[in-house]
Order: structure tokens, then sequence, then C-alpha cells
């Protein structure tokens, strides 16, 4: 095994990665952040933009007074500015071993969706954490931000395998503890839990965070090939379902994967999340440059 | 609706039904396969549970198709029938002929196989008592084969089993055929109401169904009520050609001299040229061509004249032997009948004469009979006959002949007797008195006994006057009385000359001496051994004097090693004689015997068929089709059905496989 750096390219081709150069993580509210960054934040603040007018209260820094309205109306206002802060994008992907099955496999093209969205939001001075979730919080990258933190990113995906149990559940509340502040925040999973997504999700959307979920899924969970009597095993839990494949089967089988997305869906949107559905047979360079800037997680 | 075989259904489905859900149930080996999450097909799964309500069943749609094949298939070992007769229940009795001309093989396999073959269609037409009948009436049955005896083969009865299985035990014979007796036990039997008769009267008629080629002999015996008998008539051919008489005899001048002669007859329209085989102990002696005339039509009577042809043989042979005369199979020949185309006769070895004289002095009649070619001449004295034991000489046979002169036996053993002067008691003739000076008027030159004999100056000076009973044969007569006579009585033959030989002046006559010779040759030719061997078929073999309780095998042409015990009084016999042919019986260490058993019957050769009988006086035609089976046997259609059900099965097995 070579003991060669880990590289970003190993992930994600450099044309790609050019192109990925001129977009940034847009938040659909402008969100508080920690540093001032370069855009605008919901907190009215120092800065040039003009918001609004307020009256003015006792305690108000004197500075903000507009005096042109005070000389025309005699009354005094502040003058309220829009505060460009940092964006903190919060990436968390799902490394539980159902993300390995697929061909191609889920956990490919996570890690490549992972990486292009980490690119994005390092090449922009966003603060990045990258966390990896199983049945808790695996691995985490907290904090990055800027070019220097590309390879870290570029290891960490690159070095983490899916493996182990789910529990979307304690790990989303792992999450959620450990969440600081207020951004885009984007799960990538299958969603495909026993125990359900939604007390997770609930969690996560709870704070100030834009929520998208990404459900990926592989070709053979879409339509699945199978045929004759079988034993499913769960190649997380080792759960076995007997099945005899028949049509009447396979087309409940399609008509519960639908409903499960469409529940997930209005789960997401009545709350606000972006639900977006993929396909890792699907290529990821497409999914970022065309579908996430339509829905305006990129611009 | 009927069902034939409803147990067998019911036996094969409780073994068969459990069987196959037992392996429907049996734990299906699945093959594993690894899913990302079993969650979507765990709720897929139930989603095809809750949403289907019949969704045990659908799962199940495989071993519901297989139970209906099952079901099918169960069905149809029931044998269902669909009955399409109606009417009352009736009572038949099938009558099949097995005569001789039943075995004719114009009608593939045989004309009986035929017939038996209609008379079972018959019976699955009838209607039986079954389990799950739509109706409660079923007809009664028996069936009666004959041919010159009528067997009973199964009594009155509605089980369709057993009416096969009694029809399927007829056996052809070579017997004539004759109805009489058929009709007889079978009108006997209708009377009493069958084992199963429940409801039915005995008063009913029973309808007698008859199947036959037409050719039975005695139908002018027979009187049938209008409709009464329904006649199926088999056969097609009257191609045959049959010996139709034969015998063997030994000439008494030369007794190793053998003549056998033989009538060929030849039913066909064309002459048929063919050999004629004769063997001797199955060693052939002569083959001949012959061509027999075909049939002639009398034009003024109407009537069938068989195309006749006799022959004769002659050999040489000392011993005795099983003659057969056999007709072989002709280039042009299309005989149907093989069972009539060889004839058999039992030769007895020749035979020199043992003869006893009783005289108290006889030198005229000791040195004719000397001149004759005896083994052996013995002389007794009235005295002694009368105390020799006559039981012993019945029975023994020691003498061939026994000359009685002028004596009158206190009995008379079984023997053949020369008789001069008074004739012997208990043989129904008597003497009352005594003639004189009798001439002879009349005497029968044709008869062996006189052949040559001149009996013009024949004079008795004393004569007994004979009252004859009427069967007896006179060979000569006396002005007033018969002078010589044959009367045939308990077994015995006796040529019985009314007067004392010295009385006459027949002593002086050379037509004495050969009167002694030809009464030694014709009496020692009705010694009646070879005539107890050639019997006709039916016809009992019965040997006498025999000890009693013995154990003998008998073989036949259709059987060997049949064992028979002779009765108490040593007589052993043997009814079984239905097929033509020579018969061996081996009675222990003794050499064994033989005994040919002959057809030799010109109108059971004659085997066209007749479309019409006619019962005395009454035409009855025959029923222009054959009988087809009015009943529908449903197992075909189950089966059909079982076989769509597979395919069924199969095209739903594929598709709920694909996806």
């Amino acid at each position: 095994m070579s003991h060669r750096r880990k590289k970003l390219t190993d992930l994600l081709d450099p044309v790609f990665m050019s192109r990925l150069d001129t977009l940034d993580v847009m938040s659909r509210k402008i969100l508080q952040g920690k540093l001032q960054g370069e855009r605008r934040s919901k907190r009215r603040g120092q800065s040039v933009e003009f918001a609004d007018h307020r009256p003015y209260v006792a305690g108000d820094d004197l500075r903000f007074v507009d005096w042109n309205v005070y000389g025309r109306l005699e009354q005094l206002f502040l003058k309220l500015f829009l505060e460009e802060q940092d964006l903190t994008v919060h990436i968390v992907a799902d490394a539980s071993a159902s993300m390995s099955f697929g061909e191609p496999s889920k956990e490919l093209f996570i890690k490549k969706l992972t990486a292009a969205l980490g690119y994005v939001s390092l090449v922009n001075n966003n603060r990045v954490t990258i966390s990896f979730i199983a049945d808790g919080v695996t691995v985490q990258l907290a904090n990055m931000r800027g070019r220097n933190y590309l390879n870290n990113m570029a290891e960490c995906l690159l070095t983490t395998d899916c493996d182990g149990p789910s529990n979307f559940d304690s790990a989303c509340r792992q999450l959620a503890a450990g969440r600081i502040g207020s951004g885009v925040m984007v799960v990538l999973s299958d969603f495909l839990f026993k125990e359900g997504y939604d007390s997770g999700l609930r969690r996560l959307i709870g704070r100030q965070y834009d929520l998208y979920a990404i459900q990926v899924l592989c070709p053979q969970e879409l339509s699945p090939n199978l045929n004759g009597e079988l034993k499913l095993i769960d190649i997380e839990d080792a759960d076995a379902a007997e099945i005899t494949v028949s049509s009447a089967l396979s087309k409940y089988y399609k008509r519960n994967l639908t409903a499960y997305c469409n529940e997930l869906k209005n789960f997401c949107t009545s709350r606000g999340a972006v639900y977006v559905l993929a396909n890792s047979a699907d290529s990821v360079e497409s999914l970022v440059l065309n579908y996430l800037r339509r829905i305006r997680l990129l611009r | 609706m009927e069902w034939l075989t409803p147990l067998t259904a019911l036996y094969a489905a409780t073994v068969s039904v459990p069987l196959l859900l037992l392996l429907y149930f049996l734990k299906l080996k699945r093959r594993e396969q690894i899913v990302s999450s079993t969650l979507l097909w765990k709720r897929a799964v139930q989603d095809l549970q809750v949403n289907a309500p019949f969704q045990r069943l659908r799962r199940n749609i495989l071993l519901l198709l297989q139970l209906l094949v099952l079901l099918a298939i169960l069905l149809a070992l029931a044998g269902p029938i669909l009955s399409l007769i109606a009417g009352p229940a009736s009572r038949y009795v099938l009558l099949i002929d097995r005569s001789a001309s039943m075995n004719a093989t114009d009608v593939k396999p045989s004309r009986l196989e035929a017939a038996k073959e209609q008379a079972k269609i018959f019976v699955e037409t009838l209607r039986s008592k079954a389990f799950y009948s739509f109706k409660d009436k079923s007809d009664q049955t028996m069936v009666i084969a004959f041919d010159n005896r009528a067997k009973v083969m199964c009594n009155f009865t509605s089980d369709k089993k057993q009416l096969n299985r009694a029809i399927e035990a007829v056996i052809p014979s070579d017997g004539v055929s004759s109805l009489a007796e058929a009709i007889v036990v079978a009108r006997a039997f209708a009377q009493s109401p069958g084992v199963e008769a429940d409801y039915m009267s005995a008063v009913e008629p029973a309808r007698l169904v008859l199947f036959s080629d037409g050719q039975i002999r005695d139908l002018d015996q027979i009187l049938v009520g209008p409709d009464e008998l329904t006649f199926h008539c088999t056969g097609e051919s009257q191609q045959n050609v049959a010996v139709i008489a034969m015998q063997a005899r030994r000439s008494y001048e030369n007794p190793e001299q053998v003549n056998v002669f033989a009538t060929l007859a030849n039913y066909g329209t064309t002459p048929i040229t063919c050999d004629v085989q004769l063997s001797i102990n199955n060693n052939v002696r002569d083959i001949r061509p012959v061509t027999v005339p075909a049939r002639s039509t009398d034009e003024t009577e109407n009537a069938v004249q068989a195309g006749k042809l006799a022959l004769d043989f002659s050999l040489t042979y000392t011993e005795a032997g099983v003659l057969e005369v056999r007709k072989l199979q002709g280039s042009n020949d299309a005989d149907c009948l093989s069972c009539d185309d060889a004839a058999w006769a039992i030769l007895s070895p020749p035979k020199k004469l043992s003869v006893l004289l009783v005289t108290a002095g006889n030198k005229v009649l000791e040195s004719a009979l000397q001149a004759c070619p005896l083994a052996k001449l013995e002389l007794q004295s009235p005295a002694q006959f009368d105390t020799t034991d006559q039981n012993d000489l019945s029975v023994e046979q020691r003498y061939d002949m026994i000359v009685l002169d002028n004596h009158v036996p206190s009995a008379l053993p079984k023997c053949r007797y020369l008789v001069f002067g008074r004739p012997p008691d208990g043989i129904d003739v008597s003497a009352p008195e005594e003639l004189e000076n009798q001439v002879v008027v009349d005497w029968r030159t044709k008869h062996p006994v006189l052949k040559y004999v001149d009996l013009t100056n024949l004079f008795a000076a004393k004569c007994h006057r004979m009252i004859l009973p009427r069967d007896a044969d006179v060979l000569a007569e006396f002005n007033e009385t018969p002078a010589i006579a044959l009367v045939r009585r308990n077994g015995s033959v006796l040529l019985l000359a009314g007067f004392d030989v010295l009385q006459s002046n027949w002593p002086f006559e050379p037509g004495f001496v050969l009167f002694c010779y030809n009464a030694a040759g014709f009496l020692g030719m009705q010694l009646g051994g070879s005539q107890e061997m050639n019997l006709k078929v039916g016809e009992p073999i019965v040997v006498e004097g025999l000890d009693g309780q013995i154990t003998a095998q008998i073989d036949g042409p259709d059987f060997s090693g049949t064992e028979i015990r002779s009765s108490s009084s040593g007589s052993l016999r043997f009814p079984g004689t239905g097929r033509a042919g020579t018969y061996r019986l081996s009675i222990g260490e003794q050499p064994a015997r033989f005994f040919a058993v002959n057809m030799l019957d010109p109108k059971e050769s004659n085997i066209e068929p007749q479309r019409e009988i006619v019962l005395s006086g009454q035409p009855v035609q025959a029923e222009a089709s054959d009988l087809s089976r009015a009943n529908l046997p449903l197992w075909p259609f189950l089966i059909g059905l079982a076989l769509v059900l597979v395919c069924l099965e199969w095209i739903i097995y594929n598709h709920k496989v694909r996806i």
C-alpha cells in the first residue's frame, strides 16, 4: 500500500474542480456567522449596506443616528445596516455499512459529493465541518477554513470506510449538541433507517440551520433486479426477510420506495428543509453543477 | 353420472393430497441475497399481505393449481361416466356363442373376441347402481356362454366389473352351437329374482341379447316372444375348408394294412387347391395335393351345398398310433377357421382274436373255427363255462369272441357271441317253440357276415322260432322264423343262428366255413375299443375297469397335466373335451392311452354368418350396426383439464418469477 498522501484529485476531476471554483455555497436565509465574512447577515450591523430605520431608544449608539431624518422630522431614528458574516457549512455524510452497497456504490457517490461541496466551501472561505455518522458521529473535521484544509479533507474522505450499524437519531443528537451558530447543513444519506429519520432530522432542523437532505440511492434500490425465492439479509444488522419475488411484490416495493421518498420530501419541505433524491449511478458533476445550483444550494 | 372406480380414487386421494400439501409446506430453501436494507422489502411484503384480502390464496395459487390438477387426475381415476340412456331399468341375459365357428378369424382377432367386445360395450352401456349416481335404478344382467352346452358365467347382477370378468372368462370351444339349452337356463334364472333384485319383479321378462354368428343348429326348437331377443351378428366371411369326416380302420384280411378315409368340404365360393397331409404319431406319411371344388347353390331348394372331396389313404402300420389328417394352408386359401382343418383317429394295433368255444362236442364247428386266423381257440364244456366267474370274464375280456354251441348259459358276460341253437336269455329274444324242416327264403348278401356265403341250399331239420326285438338285424330268414340275426344287448353283440349246426346240412356247404370266417371277422371288428377312443367334441373320455381312487394325468390340446381321480367303482371320466385334438391319458405306469376328439361337423364348419335367424318360423334380424358406447367416459376430459392446469401453473410460475 502506498503511503502517498491522499489528494483531492483522487476523488474529483481537476476539470470539475476548476468549474467548482466559480461556485459558492449559498444560504437561502442570510445567516449569522462567527467572523465578519463576505456575505450579508440577517443581523443588522456595521456594514455599508443600508437595511432599515428604527426609532432610537436610550443606550443606542449615537453614531448610527440618522441626522438627516432628525433634521426633517425632529425625531431620532437609527440607521440599520446589514452586517456581512461568514457561513458555516456542515456536511454530514452517512458512513454506515448500508452506504457501501450498490453498484456504483453510494459510498463513492457521497464522498465525491462531500468533496465537491467541501471544496466549494473551503475555496470560498466558509467555515466547513465534515461529519461522518453511523451509530453516532464517527469522524469529524470541524471548523476548517481556506484552501489549506483541502488535503486534510481529502485524506479524511479517502480513509474513512463505511462500516457498522447506523443510529441516525443518536448521531443527530450528537451533531445538534456539537453544533454552534448557524449555517448550511447538508445531510447525505440513503435515509433508510429502521428507527426512522424524523426524530433525527427534527433535531437538525430545530436550530438556525439551512438544511439540505440529499438522499442517495443506488440503482439496485431504485429498481431491484431480483428473482426467485430469496432470503434478503440486511447488510447492517443481518436482519432477514424472506420473500418470493413476484410482479406484485416488486410493484409494492416500488410503490413503497416512492412513498418513502415522498414522505421524506414532505417532511423536509414542510419544515423548510430541501430534499434532493440522487441516484448513485448519475454523475456527481451534473448534480453539483446543475441541480444543486438550481435549488440554490450553490451559486 | 356414475363412477366406475370411486374407491381407487379415494385411496389415491388419501395418499396424494396430504403428500402434496406436505411437500408444499416443506421449508423452501431460499437463496440468500444481501441488500442495503430490508426496510422497504418488509414494508412491501406487508403491503402485499395487507392490500390483498385473498393474499394467502394468491400466494398459494400454485398450490391451488396443483390441488386442482390432482383433483382432476383423481376424478379421472374414479372413472366418471356420463350415462346417456334413459328409461326404466331392465333385466338382460347376454348369450355368448362360443362354438367352433366363433373361432373364425375373419373378424380380428376372432369372432368370439369381437362378440365379447360387443358384450362388454353392452355392459358398459348399462346403468349400474353406483355410489354417486344421479339415479337409483340399475339394469340387471346375466351372462351365459353356450356351445352344445350352456354355461352360466354370471347370475343377474348390476356389478359391471363382475359382468366384465364373466365375459372375459368365456373361453372358446370346438363344440357345436345349440341355443335351446341356453335359453331354457336363462328363463329359469330369470324367473327367480336375482341376488340384487330388490324391487325388481321376477315377472318382468328378461330380454335376451344374443352374440353369435347365426350358425345355430337348433333354432327351430326355440320359441321367443316378439322383441324378446336381440341378435348381434359377428363374422364376415364364409371361407373355410374343413375335414368333415375321417375314419381309419385296419383291413381284416391283412391287419397291418390301414385304410384312412377322409372327406374335405369347401364352404367358400372359389375352388381351393391345397395339400392334405397324413401323419401318424406326428411323422408325416403322405402329402397329397388336392383341389376342393367351390360350394354350389341348389336352385330348387335354395340351399347351399359345400364342395366336397373324398380322400383315401392306405398305409402299412403294425403298431398303435395316432393318425392325423390335416389340411395344409393353400396358396389361394383364405381359410378363416383352423380348428376343423385336422381330424385325428386312434389306431389300435392289429389284433388276432382269442375265441372260446363252449360246446359239448362239435368237431365240425371246431374245425371250421380252427381254419380262421385266430390267436387262440379254447374249448370248454358247458359245465365248465357255467362255473367260470362271469364277472371276471366281463371285466378282463379274456376272449374276443365266445361261440355258444347249443348252450344257454345262466348269465351272459359282456362279450361278442356267436350262438348256435337256442338263443340265451336276457337279451329280449324269446324262443317259444321249435320248428321243423326250415329252408332259407332270403338273406342279406351284402352284410359282411354273409359276404360270399350262399345259403340257397341251407336246410334245418330243427330250428327255434326266434321272436326278436325291434332293433335286431335279421340277416337270413327261414320260411317261418328268422334264421340268422344280429342283436346288441348290454354291451354285448350277439350273432344268433337259431338252429343246431348238426341238425342242418350247413356243415356240408362251403358257405359254413365262410360264415364262421366272416362272423369271427365281423365280431372281432365290434371290439369297440377304438370306438371309445374316437370321440366327438364335448363327449366325455370314459375309461372303465380301473382300480378305484387312482389318480391319472390327462394332457389335451390346450392344457396339460390335469389330474383326475377314478371313482370308487373304478371308472374314470373326463368331461373337458371342449377342444378338438388328441388327448393323452397316463395312469401310473401303464402305457399312455390316446383319445381323438374330433369336430367332424359339416354344419359347424359352415361358418357363413347369418344376418337373419329364424326361430320356429319367426325371423330375427341381426342389429344393423355394431353396439356403440352410450356412456360417455369423462376421464379424457379430466386429464385434458389437468394438462391445461399444469400449463397454466407453469405460466403463472414463470410470470411470478419474472420481474
